[in-house]
């Protein structure tokens, strides 16, 4: 088998139907367990064009209605932008931050580098929805610790969370509290996994620390780092338990994203149907950039395969 | 002689609930004389779709082991009703032979929960908690069972069950035509309750004291109150908790109860239509005093606080003052529980005297949970028999006063000298609950998106407190009554 | 000449590290701490309390706590073992077999990670409801390979493509079959990377919500859907709440530290090459 793997390009057609076949059925499990999942995704699409809801005995065809309601409204649109400033922010701050600490704890090769690379990770195993409510006790103003904290700077009643103005931010914070350890560990890795050659010669050189970190380390690091990118971005687009465990989507429509607008309008008012454009939109934002992703993650993987040689 | 007088008052009360009976299950509704079912087998493994005779018995006497050998399935909200329910399942099963599968759900998700297990048709859970606004979403959707059939029926009914002994504006509150805009009080019974909650003043007898400070009897005093004690404790408390989420849990408890006490209400029927009031001068007026107590009186993360740390700033010493439902204070004030257990002592409606208003005007907005069938339910005797024992008087007497559900339904209950000594070191709960509990009602227009209205609704104050969206209450309110009158444009009136 | 500069650098660092140290270990910290306080010391804010265990007490011994995570572990352990073995072949295809259409394949596989809960929950309550599946291990197990293969596959796939074709030539020519070049040859090389996916899987399974909460929650609780609980329903016990998200996150950690050595070097080959 490993011949063919190696022959593969020459004419298929010489290659035995079974072996040509065996990739396919290898794969072919993994793709059932989880295609289970296109049956949910297709009676969605028909959902989202009746006026499904809990409240109804039955439900009819009602066209384009939700998507025409949906789009024409300011709910949708603050939702969109609600659900992008989150996922890209909280990623783009999660990607530096964990950059940043993977690269220490990298250089760092001494005992506290060597104790936090087990530790740093424990956050993530702190469910989000448990991790948002001992945050919330953390930043109340009358009972929490980081208040007693920034009275001793002179700052009084932050408002975290109740203010329009820092709700995003505060999400944010606690997001990255989150995740960020999934960063540092996939960064991390990346930076093990370099090869010494290249920087042994770089040192022979005599490069600078930036330059090589800007010529060397960069470009080889890019494959594992738009992986990163490419789970946290996803993942933080659809995020909504953080908000909506700390504030319920307020103040005001001021944290609505589209998943909690769709989570609201589905479960909580029980309209099934006009939901489901919220979601669906969403769900095409977030292919559309994950194929982005991962067309640049190969094109990178090939460049730094060249460096590495 | 006395069982004739609750089938009267059944009967009567009853007769408007099948007359327009919605959605849930009106054709298998138990027949209405016991005597129609002697030909029906005897349900015992499995539920018939009518309620019958016990065939050991003859038809019309009631007997606990009728359903013998049933099963039937229970999903309940985390509470301290279903820790009690929960305490004395195995007497329940005992007495009747019945097995219960309970299972029970954080409060937090149990309503997503309930909405999917209901809209699947699939017949589980067989009785469920819910609430008298839920009720309004699921008798419309036709998941509930009318229960005064099943309550009228000697055969079905433990003689000693006394229905009549509910404090009326409770049981009241689970009654509905289901007619939107029709208040509550009128209709089919959908849920019996298990305890009730008034929404009142709770406030720090020993904080006043030290500020030299009167507990507040009107809205003028209580706004005073709060503002004084700005900081009483250092940075960050306050004098008065109350909540601001954005959902229906912020407009329900002290809000509706000082909106409906200033004499606002919230929809109107206009030409067929529901037509949001929110826009009155009195909502206006209300709203305008209710933001400025937010502002001055309340915590400076109002926005995030539901009851959880409404009631722990409370037993913190963090705020002198709560305005929300009676067990979130009565909670606190018991022996261990918080920091200021023992200090706590319980107030009524603040009611605004500027507006022209007495002691006479308090309305409490109630909150009941309570039970439901699933109108889709297989074992609707069962269920029943269920429902009928931890909502009986002896099961209730026990949970009102040992099993630390306070807030009784039952008259009997509040008016024993076993409930008077229980809750005899909360000073004022029970002139509160003997005071209010014949005005205390539900003074919001029933109608199926209550969630969706409330919770605009709540955004809008979130909105006045915390930004600059609005130039004023007034225009505030006038775009908020657009939105309810658009969420509800597709109900018609009768 | 230049060691003042390097060390002050190498100090800067470090109180780098440590700041962020500091914010990511704080909360844990305090949350310990908040475990240990009685309800009437819960709200204040100094280090000075008299410890107890009377919450642990209470989440522990006196509530199902137990069997919550014991159905988390089930359904979080059992969906990472079938990710696993159906997973490893499927990764192993995508890495060696050129064939038609193999970048959509893994690009589809990838998506189902990113298929939104709220979507899919709903029409798999109901297809659930009719295949008997609600509420049941099996069905959770099965819901979770969304969360787990995706990044399985993905993560093993970089491991497979880094290691020689060469090596599976050589052991061929030797006349091993290809079961045995696979388990006792392929298997232990890409074993780091194996387990640190799979922990990653774990940890993301653990921590699902919104399928077992829909999907599941009557019979069978995991403890994400059953901590919030702790808070209580009479006065918020946040103490409680602070006992079962500790204890919660204990299987993590110990999987953690078993594997820790492996974690950072088994990531070093696989997610890197994905």
């Amino acid at each position: 088998m490993g011949k063919n793997n190696r022959n593969k390009a020459e004419d298929l057609n010489t290659v035995p139907f079974k072996t040509r076949v065996r990739p396919y059925l290898i794969v072919a499990p993994s793709l059932i367990i989880t295609i289970g999942i296109m049956i949910p995704f297709v009676m969605a699409i028909w959902f989202s064009l009746t006026n499904y809801s809990f409240k109804l005995p039955n439900h009819k065809f009602v066209g384009l209605k939700n998507w025409v309601d949906v789009l024409s409204s300011g709910t949708f649109w603050n939702a969109l932008l609600v659900s992008l400033l989150y996922g890209i922010i909280s990623t783009v701050v999660e990607m530096a931050i964990g950059m940043g600490v993977a690269i220490l704890l990298n250089n760092l090769n001494n005992k506290l580098s060597k104790i936090l690379r087990v530790l740093l990770v424990f956050p993530l195993m702190v469910a989000p929805v448990t991790a948002t409510i001992v945050w919330q006790l953390m930043l109340n103003s009358s009972v929490g610790i980081v208040e007693k904290l920034l009275n001793v700077f002179g700052i009084f009643n932050f408002p975290w969370a109740a203010s329009p103005n820092t709700a995003l931010m505060t999400v944010v914070m606690i997001d990255v509290w989150v995740n960020t350890a999934f960063i540092i560990l996939l960064v991390l890795a990346g930076l093990q996994s370099l090869p010494k050659s290249p920087f042994e010669s770089a040192k022979i050189d005599g490069g600078s620390a930036w330059f090589n970190f800007i010529n060397l380390t960069l470009p080889m690091l890019k494959p594992s780092l738009y992986i990163a990118l490419l789970f946290r971005l996803m993942a933080a687009l659809q995020e909504y338990a953080v908000i909506f465990a700390l504030t319920k989507g307020g103040p005001g429509d001021s944290l609505m994203s589209l998943s909690l607008t769709a989570y609201q309008t589905g479960f909580r008012f029980q309209k099934f149907g006009s939901a489901l454009p919220y979601i669906l939109v969403l769900w095409l934002i977030v292919n559309v950039a994950a194929k982005q992703i991962v067309k640049r993650q190969r094109a990178a993987q090939k460049q730094a395969a060249g460096l590495e040689e | 002689m006395k069982k004739r007088l609750l089938a009267l008052t059944l009967g009567v009360s009853m007769t408007a609930g099948l007359l327009s009976g919605c959605g849930g299950g009106s054709n298998d509704t138990p027949a209405t004389t016991p005597a129609d079912n002697t030909t029906e087998a005897p349900a015992s493994d499995e539920g018939t779709d009518t309620p019958a005779a016990d065939n050991t018995a003859a038809a019309g006497e009631f007997n606990w082991k009728a359903y013998e050998g049933t099963q039937i399935d229970v999903l309940f909200s985390e509470h301290t009703y279903a820790d009690a329910v929960e305490a004395k399942l195995a007497d329940f099963e005992a007495l009747t032979g019945i097995k219960v599968n309970y299972s029970s759900m954080p409060e937090s998700n149990y309503f997503d929960k309930l909405n999917v297990e209901l809209s699947s048709h699939s017949g589980t859970p067989d009785v469920f908690m819910t609430g008298a606004y839920q009720s309004w979403e699921y008798a419309s959707a036709g998941n509930m069972e009318p229960l005064e059939n099943y309550i009228s029926d000697a055969s079905l009914t433990n003689p000693d069950y006394d229905y009549a002994d509910f404090i009326p504006g409770v049981i009241d509150a689970l009654k509905w035509d289901c007619v939107p805009g029709h208040k509550v009080g009128s209709g089919s019974q959908w849920a019996l309750p298990m305890g009730w909650e008034i929404n009142i003043l709770t406030y720090n007898k020993d904080v006043l004291a030290e500020n030299n400070l009167e507990a507040p009897k009107t809205a003028e005093e209580l706004l005073n109150v709060a503002k004084s004690l700005h900081e009483f404790n250092g940075s960050g408390t306050y004098g008065l908790a109350l909540r601001g989420t954005a959902d229906w849990g912020t407009i329900h408890p002290a809000y509706m109860s000082m909106y409906s006490t200033w004499g606002a209400k919230d929809f109107e029927v206009v030409d067929g239509k529901l037509v949001s009031q929110v826009d009155s001068p009195e909502a206006i007026a209300m709203t305008d005093y209710w933001v400025q107590l937010v502002k001055e009186g309340g915590a400076p993360q109002w926005s995030t606080y539901g009851w959880e740390l409404a009631g722990a700033d409370l037993g913190a010493r963090k705020a002198a003052m709560m305005w929300d439902a009676d067990r979130g204070g009565y909670t606190q004030n018991v022996a261990g529980a918080s920091a200021e257990a023992g200090n706590l002592a319980f107030g009524m409606i603040p009611y605004p005297e500027s507006a022209g208003k007495t002691e006479a005007d308090m309305k409490s907005n109630l909150w009941t949970w309570s039970m439901a069938m699933n109108a889709d339910s297989s074992k609707k005797e069962a269920a029943w028999y269920f429902m009928q024992y931890f909502t009986g008087p002896e099961f209730m007497l026990w949970s009102g006063t040992e099993g630390a559900c306070t807030d009784t339904p039952r008259q009997s209950v509040l008016e024993s000298e076993a409930y008077k000594a229980a809750v005899a070191d909360a000073e004022g709960y029970f002139e509160a609950f003997s005071t209010l509990k014949d005005t205390a009602s539900i003074f919001f227009t029933p109608h199926p998106y209550f969630s969706e209205t409330t919770t605009e609704w709540a955004k809008t104050l979130q909105d006045l407190v915390v930004s600059n969206k609005y130039s004023s209450t007034e225009e505030a309110m006038k775009q908020l009554k657009e939105t309810m009158d658009a969420i509800v444009s597709d109900l018609d009136v009768e | 000449m230049n060691n003042g500069k390097k060390r002050l650098g190498y100090a800067v660092q470090n109180l780098l590290l440590i700041i962020y140290a500091v914010f990511a270990l704080f909360p844990l910290i305090w949350m310990f701490i908040i475990s240990l306080k009685s309800d009437t010391q819960v709200f204040t804010t100094t280090f000075v309390f008299t410890p107890t265990l009377s919450n642990y007490k209470e989440v522990l011994l006196r509530s199902d706590y137990v069997s919550y995570m014991i159905d988390s572990l089930i359904i979080s352990g059992g969906a990472v073992i079938v990710s696993v073995i159906v997973g490893v072949p499927a990764a192993y295809a995508l890495a060696r077999y050129n064939f038609h259409r193999k970048e959509d394949l893994a690009f589809q596989i990838l998506s189902f990670k990113f298929a939104p809960e709220i979507l899919v929950v709903l029409p798999l309550f109901m297809i659930y409801q009719k295949l008997g599946l609600y509420d049941s291990y099996l069905g959770l197990i099965w819901v979770y390979q969304l969360i787990s293969m995706p990044l399985l596959i993905w993560v093993v796939r970089g491991y497979f493509e880094d290691i020689s074709v060469e090596i599976e030539y050589a052991a061929q020519v030797d006349g091993y079959t290809w079961y045995q070049i696979f388990f006792k040859m392929l298997v232990p090389l890409i074993k780091p990377g194996l387990v640190s996916a799979a922990l990653l899987a774990f940890i993301f399974a653990w921590n699902s919500f919104t399928f077992p909460l829909i999907l599941a929650g009557r019979e069978i609780q995991p403890i994400t859907v059953a901590i919030t609980k702790y808070l209580g329903t009479d006065t918020a016990h946040y103490g409680q709440l602070a006992v079962a998200a500790t204890v919660s996150a204990v299987p993590a950690m110990i999987f953690a530290l078993c594997i820790q050595k492996h974690l950072v070097r088994g990531l070093s080959f696989g997610a890197v090459k994905g």
